[in-house]
């Protein structure tokens, strides 16, 4: 982790608002989600690039990433194993134009939370968000209660 | 006109022509058609709905909709081919050259379709930005789709442009020139200053010496000639703008471009030049280098447009800077001519007003203006002085200030952007629109103060929700406003300007206030109806089928209805509106939205409606929508042909109904197993009414006879024209049934395919009612009648106001009427057929009583009023 890192984290958390990393290669699927998710109450970061956002996941963790399949250069399979040897506990949401069941089965295998087919609605991909929060509340929750 | 084919084909009908193919494998065929038609149907109001702003969905999704759209209809083109065993080599030709537009949109080349030089302003909208410039364009959406006033005139289009700059040698001067100041590989902003502005001094006296290409000024000329002749030959002046490509869209260009007014019809061709090159001024040429344009992407397209004989003018901003006032529009007005004020030449009447509520005026300041600028009887344009007495009078009463502002808020909310409006009152008191750009609200400021991001999240985690996640959201939007809830139709009369409106149901009828409307809550409805279509047009947010806004929402309620999160806030949460207009880009605006936009024109709209006419045939197929309603209507006609002339060796089973009226149906049950190979009947066999397993074609026949409108007389009817309407339908129920008119009914457990000629009364019912409510739909087109044309077409509106009443999406072209409803649980689409039933009963002869357009509200209501205890009881 880099030092930008470390410092942002503390900030983020005492606001108590998600952190959300957004990675598609088409600019408009980024241009959509990230007003939606600013508005909802997320802190946002979109990339268009898979190895700009392999450094960003890198230096710093997310609370949810949301990766597109097909990509130039790191494909999102790859990014989601990323994703999650770097922070196990991060939600990962899938999204696809290409879905079959073989992409989805790997991407549940991987550790994705959810596999979303493209098109799909905004309201439907804020509440999946939404039940990965939930998830991860409960899961903080448990491990209080463990320790 | 008859050709060698027409005669041949006049003749065929006596040709023994034997079912070149089995039957059952035409029947297979037909159902096919069927199924893709509706697929068909279903994939581009699909593309249609992801307009709305609902759905995110990225390039890839464009370019696969369009190809599986452009393989559905390729098929379906086979399909018919082995239908009818003909080659239809018009169809494929049509199909080719559809599918190559689309083709050329997705691969980013758009054809100018449109290769005029000249193009009137009542053709213009910003589909057409790449022909007449971004300015032009935009006053096209304000003056065709808004309908506000703007100044009468046309555009010289960019290809005019390009013409004439290739006319004059310019263009490779300028390649050259550039060439030399920008070598390759540099950025724009390292360019030789002395260098652009020789060159641009060069590029400029060609351009103003340059001779004007003489089909673009034969077509100007011609243009002036029909703006004069409109205006009554009266001497008129012309103001001559800039309308670039780009021009007040991502780069504002704001006030950089030449325009040149008062210009008498002679002196516009060098007016033209005198904006052309204003393209080249050093000052614009560098704001273009600087950032990074393209020179292939300069284009000057030119407005002409008939001066103003302006009372007042001025600039409004309908979002006045934050720093000064907020949430208030900023209104600039002098007497006379504007362009003081957008120069800041003049001293000028500030007004700030509320953007939202009443638009409360909340301050004045009047300026002393001794002079104003007016146009001089032969052109050019001077200060002359104002009279004493409104030298230090406000040049807008409150009444002009309030309807200013409710045009401009108009503006912004189709445009989603605080806006920038030119504008002008003349003395007969019209206000005029003379441009409307996006204001630049330097988004990055705003969203970097606290009042930005957070703010609009904060904001609406403490605001009070009435409901949310409730319905379909139909168009993505924030809207804050008054409720008004609208139950009958003289509420829509009444609706106030800004208003949310609060429905029971979707109807077409709300398209009244569709320009009114701030956003659309409803109880019931679908996202897919004629409603929701408008919604999305007219960019108003909306969201369908809530079940509780008339029961939560009082009028009068303050609310902020963001359809982003779905969600209805009590009170104004303006945080939420500013989020959306200082957007970096509103999703309508996007390219992959425009792509869509401009993919679906030669997808969805529908030119091929009436089938008697000339028009009606493969070579003027338009749209795939033109091509599947064609096939689907030649597929019917097939059908009824083969089926009336070898239902014997058929295959399948034709059999009469013994109907209580004398419908003459002959009904083919697609569930039913072929006659038995022993079965040798001479006559067709019988079905009774009561045996019908269809449940579409139960319903309506139901609806026929119970409704007891088949035998009605209608009252003012003259005995005469009812008596030879009647004969005629007895003596053809009468005849032998080889001669029984065309009326067939396909149909199956859950479908009907019905075609009922009555006289010369045509309907189509194409109708499936299931269980699976998202495949279930009714079409329903009626078509004819014996009397004259007014009777006929008062007919036709009389049926589409009964459809509209009963929630049908229709159409009315002259005499033919189109009615669509879907997706309805299956017990309201079998209310929908009886309702049908009854119509086809009470409307058979109803053209003869029409005799004022009175009589269609009247004979509307009584339909209504006697359908309506049939639909009661059933529902008890």
């Amino acid at each position: 982790m880099t030092d930008h890192g470390k410092s942002a984290d503390p900030v983020e958390k005492t606001l108590g608002r998600a952190r959300i990393l957004i990675l598609d290669d088409e600019p408009i699927v980024c241009k959509r989600l990230k007003p939606a998710f600013q508005k909802a109450g997320y802190e946002v970061e979109t990339f268009t690039d898979s190895a700009h956002a392999l450094a960003r996941v890198e230096e710093t963790r997310f609370d949810i990433v949301i990766t597109d399949l097909k990509m130039e250069g790191v494909d999102g399979m790859r990014f989601l194993s990323r994703v999650k040897e770097l922070s196990p506990e991060t939600g990962v949401v899938v999204i696809t134009g290409f879905a079959t069941l073989d992409t989805a089965k790997e991407s549940f295998r991987k550790g994705a939370f959810d596999f979303v087919a493209k098109p799909f609605k905004l309201a439907d991909i804020l509440d999946t968000v939404r039940r990965i929060e939930d998830k991860q509340r409960l899961d903080a929750e448990l491990r209080v209660g463990k320790g | 006109m008859l050709d060698l084919n027409g005669i041949r084909d006049m003749f065929a009908f006596w040709r023994p022509r034997k079912p070149p193919v089995p039957f059952a494998v035409q029947f297979k065929k037909f159902e096919i058609i069927l199924e893709r038609n509706n697929a068909i149907l279903e994939l581009m109001a699909d593309m249609g709905d992801k307009l709305g702003g609902e759905y995110v969905f990225d390039g890839q999704y464009i370019v696969s909709a369009c190809e599986r759209l452009g393989d559905l209809v390729f098929k379906l083109i086979s399909d018919l081919s082995v239908l009818t065993q003909r080659k239809n080599v018009d169809l494929f030709l049509a199909f080719e050259s559809i599918q190559h537009q689309i083709e050329e949109e997705l691969a980013g080349r758009h054809s100018f379709p449109n290769a005029s030089l000249t193009m009137p302003l009542e053709e213009l909208n910003r589909d057409v930005s790449e022909e007449a410039g971004n300015k032009l364009a935009h006053l096209g959406d304000v003056r065709n789709f808004l309908g506000l006033a703007t100044p009468d005139g046309f555009v010289i289009t960019s290809k005019a442009f390009f013409d004439f700059m290739a006319h004059n040698g310019v263009t490779r001067r300028v390649e050259e020139g550039l060439a030399r100041l920008v070598p390759p590989g540099s950025s724009g902003s390292q360019v030789d200053e002395a260098g652009l502005d020789a060159l641009s001094q060069d590029i400029r006296s060609r351009i103003l010496e340059g001779e004007v290409p003489r089909p673009v000024a034969q077509q100007i000329a011609a243009m002036l000639d029909v703006l004069a002749a409109r205006r009554g030959d009266k001497a008129t002046l012309y103001a001559v703008r800039s309308s670039a490509w780009g021009e007040d869209a991502e780069f504002s260009f704001a006030g950089q471009y030449e325009s040149v007014l008062a210009v008498p019809p002679a002196k516009v061709l060098e007016a033209y030049k005198r904006v052309l090159a204003g393209a080249y001024s050093p000052e614009v040429w560098r704001y273009r280098l600087h950032r990074g344009y393209k020179e292939s992407e300069t284009a000057m397209a030119v407005g002409c447009q008939a001066m103003i004989e302006a009372e007042a003018s001025g600039a409004l901003y309908t979002y006045a800077p934050l720093a000064q006032e907020d949430e208030a529009v900023v209104v600039s007005a002098t007497w006379g001519l504007g362009a003081p004020v957008v120069d800041g030449t003049a001293e000028t009447d500030t007004y700030f007003i509320d953007r939202c509520g009443a638009h409360a005026v909340r301050s004045i300041e009047v300026a002393h203006k001794p002079v104003r600028l007016a146009a001089k009887a032969g052109g050019g344009t001077g200060l002359v002085p104002v009279e004493p007495e409104f030298q230090d009078v406000s040049c807008l009463t409150p009444e002009r200030i309030l309807r200013l502002v409710q045009t401009a808020m108009t503006i912004e909310r189709y445009y989603k952007r605080p806006q920038d409006v030119e504008w002008a009152f003349d003395a007969q008191d019209t206000l005029f629109i003379l441009q409307a750009r996006p204001l630049n609200m330097q988004p990055r400021e705003v969203l970097s103060c606290p009042n930005g991001i957070r703010g609009a999240a904060d904001a609406a985690r403490n605001a009070e929700v009435i409901f949310s996640g409730k319905g379909t959201v139909v168009q993505h939007g924030v809207a804050i406003g008054k409720v008004f809830v609208v139950r009958t139709d003289e509420d829509l009369a009444h609706f106030p300007h800004g208003a949310i409106m609060v429905t029971h149901h979707t109807s077409p009828r709300y398209s009244r206030v569709m320009r009114k409307a701030q956003g659309i809550i409803t109880d019931v409805g679908s996202a897919t109806g004629h409603m929701s279509t408008l919604a999305r047009e007219y960019r108003v947010p909306a969201v369908v089928n809530t079940g509780v806004a008339t029961s939560l929402l009082k009028n009068g309620d303050e609310i902020t209805l963001d359809t982003t999160q779905n969600t209805v806030f009590r009170g104004a949460v303006h945080e939420l509106c500013r989020f959306e207009l200082t957007g970096e880009e509103s999703f309508e605006e996007s390219a992959e939205f425009r792509l869509l936009r401009r993919l679906l024109k030669r997808i969805t709209p529908l030119n091929l409606v009436d089938p008697h006419s000339e028009q009606f045939k493969a070579s003027a197929c338009r749209t795939f929508h033109d091509i599947t309603r064609w096939i689907h209507e030649k597929a019917v006609e097939e059908l009824i042909d083969v089926s009336e002339r070898h239902w014997r060796r058929s295959g399948a089973t034709p059999k009469r109904l013994d109907s209580v009226q004398p419908l003459g149906l002959m009904v083919i049950d697609l569930d039913e197993g072929p006659i038995r190979a022993g079965a040798n009947q001479k006559d067709m066999p019988a079905v009774a009414q009561e045996e019908l397993t269809s449940v579409p074609l139960a319903a309506l026949l139901t609806g026929l006879t119970e409704s007891g409108m088949w035998s009605t007389d209608p009252m003012s009817v003259d005995l005469g024209s009812f008596m030879s309407s009647f004969t005629r339908t007895f003596s053809s129920a009468s005849a032998a049934p080889g001669k029984i008119g065309r009326n067939l009914a396909v149909v199956s457990h859950e479908y009907m395919n019905l075609h009922l000629r009555l006289g010369y009364h045509f309907n189509i019912i194409d109708a499936y009612i299931s269980e699976r409510v998202n495949d279930s739909y009714i079409y329903f087109r009626f078509l004819g009648g014996v009397t004259d044309f007014m009777h006929r077409s008062r007919r036709a509106r009389c049926i589409a106001q009964i459809l509209e009443r009963l929630d049908f999406r229709v159409e009315v072209h002259g005499d033919l009427v189109v009615g669509r409803i879907k997706k309805l649980p299956p017990e309201r689409m079998r209310e929908k057929m009886l309702v049908l039933g009854g119509l086809i009963g009470y409307t058979r002869q109803l053209d003869v009583c029409l005799r004022c357009d009175e009589d269609i509200d009247r004979h509307a209501e009584e339909f209504l009023q006697r359908i309506t205890p049939l639909l009661e009881v059933r529902n008890d």
